[in-house]
């Protein structure tokens, strides 16, 4: 299979880009902050190694087949780090306030509905049904995950809750590349696969300075040390507890009341 | 290109400048509230009766917060409320000042992480206030307010009053310098 001298190049820059970061997340403590995070660069590195090798040793079908596995386990690792951010931002002292998790939920499915409803619009011009359907799943997650990044800042600012240093850094970089990959994956869907590669390899080497970029974001940003918060006392936290507790009991017993 | 793909399309940029607007007005609102002054803060509160507030809220609570069991509790009728706390634009003007006081705990935790607690508690009580207001303002659209204004209004300011002395607590406790302002701004 043949490379050209820009491919190679955004391989080399992805696999030194993810190696350098994960180096980042494990010298300076991050990955026990954000194992999740950690998890997904970790893959990113595996995959950049594992498909060099089987584009140059082996065949079409298992670059094939091992691509778009990999991928389906990317996005899911990426759900998993939207989890992961937001545990830091509405549930600050292990425990969720009811409220920001029924308003998290009601989030997730309104996302999934519109994410849905915006896949199932086109028909991309494609020669095989699998394309289509590798197409149509690469814009839901990409539209998913951006509405995602986008709830939790709603929220975030409506309950007044802060963002931590690094949280909100790792959230921008994935925010800002979630939202672009939503025009790129609709300029792939609009151009498909019938008439040749050529205009998907444009849009795809452009989603890779995109990421490239917020991997090289990510390096300094998780380098760089948070500003010092003073931990809680155990007093602290027992109040803080009660206080959630007690406000459960409350907003249940109004939900409960017959309403106007 | 076909009808799918031009509704497709436009679909996506509507879904995609949605997000952006979203982004750039809760952005901008976060850093509002991050970078607020304390004059900013104090200037934001709107003038409330504090005698009104205190009598609606001691008919329900006594001076410890704690609520009244005794045969005088809850004596208040509808009307008297609706007076002493302005109707319903008082009531919105406790909604409002509610989430200035959540935004006045936030403000010095920044410096004082032992204001969280009490910045949770304002929090959760502003959001009580703001459900209250919200039932209050359906009754009004469907003309079933009569009914169950006094409930709604009475828990609503009792727990903006509470809110304020927690507050005041806090600057107390803390030996904050900005009390003297709050306490004025407050009428306590």
């Amino acid at each position: 299979m043949h490379l050209s001298g820009l491919d190679l190049l955004f391989w080399a820059a992805g696999l030194i880009g993810h190696v350098c970061l994960l180096f980042v997340l494990l010298i300076r403590g991050r990955a026990r902050l954000f194992p999740m995070f950690t998890a997904l660069i970790t893959l990113n590195v595996l995959r950049t190694v594992l498909l060099f090798c089987i584009r140059l040793y082996s065949t079409r079908y298992a670059y094939f087949y091992t691509y778009w596995g990999l991928a389906i386990l990317d996005v899911a690792i990426q759900l998993f780090v939207v989890y992961e951010l937001a545990t830091k931002v509405f549930r600050p002292q292990e425990k969720w306030a009811s409220y920001s998790r029924k308003g998290l939920i009601w989030w997730v499915l309104v996302s999934i509905f519109l994410a849905a409803a915006l896949t199932s619009i086109p028909k991309p011009p494609t020669n095989l049904w699998a394309q289509v359907l590798f197409i149509k799943g690469s814009f839901f997650s990409s539209a998913l995950l951006s509405e995602l990044f986008v709830g939790m800042m709603i929220l975030s600012v409506t309950e007044h809750l802060p963002w931590r240093t690094h949280v909100a850094r790792i959230s921008q970089g994935l925010g800002f590349y979630s939202l672009t990959t939503v025009l790129i994956e609709a300029a792939i869907t609009y151009f498909g696969l019938k008439s040749g590669t050529g205009a998907y390899q444009k849009l795809t080497h452009i989603r890779m300075i995109i990421y490239l970029g917020c991997v090289a974001f990510w390096i300094i940003m998780l380098w760089r040390r948070a500003s010092t918060a003073r931990e809680m006392t155990d007093q602290m936290r027992r109040e803080l507890s009660a206080i959630q507790t007690a406000a459960t009991k409350t907003v249940e017993a109004l939900r409960s009341r017959r309403e106007v | 290109m076909s009808t799918d793909m031009r509704l497709f399309l436009l679909a996506v940029g509507v879904f995609f400048l949605a997000l952006v607007a979203s982004i750039l007005y809760y952005y901008r609102r976060s850093r509002k509230i991050a970078d607020a002054t304390w004059e900013q803060l104090l200037r934001r509160l709107i003038f409330i009766d504090r005698s009104g507030v205190e009598e609606i809220a001691l008919d329900a609570v006594d001076e410890y917060g704690v609520r009244r069991t005794d045969d005088h509790a809850m004596e208040l009728e509808a009307d008297q409320i609706w007076t002493l706390i302005g109707g319903m634009d008082g009531l919105k003007a406790i909604e409002h000042n509610s989430q200035v006081l959540v935004e006045m705990a936030a403000y010095v935790q920044k410096w004082h992480p032992e204001a969280l607690v009490t910045a949770e508690a304002l929090r959760l009580s502003a959001r009580e206030i703001e459900w209250h207001v919200e039932r209050l303002k359906a009754g009004v659209q469907t003309g079933n307010v009569e009914h169950w204004f006094a409930n709604y209004a009475q828990n609503a300011v009792t727990n903006y009053y509470l809110m304020t002395r927690q507050l005041l607590n806090l600057y107390e406790k803390g030996n904050f310098p900005m009390r003297g302002d709050l306490a004025r701004a407050l009428q306590a």
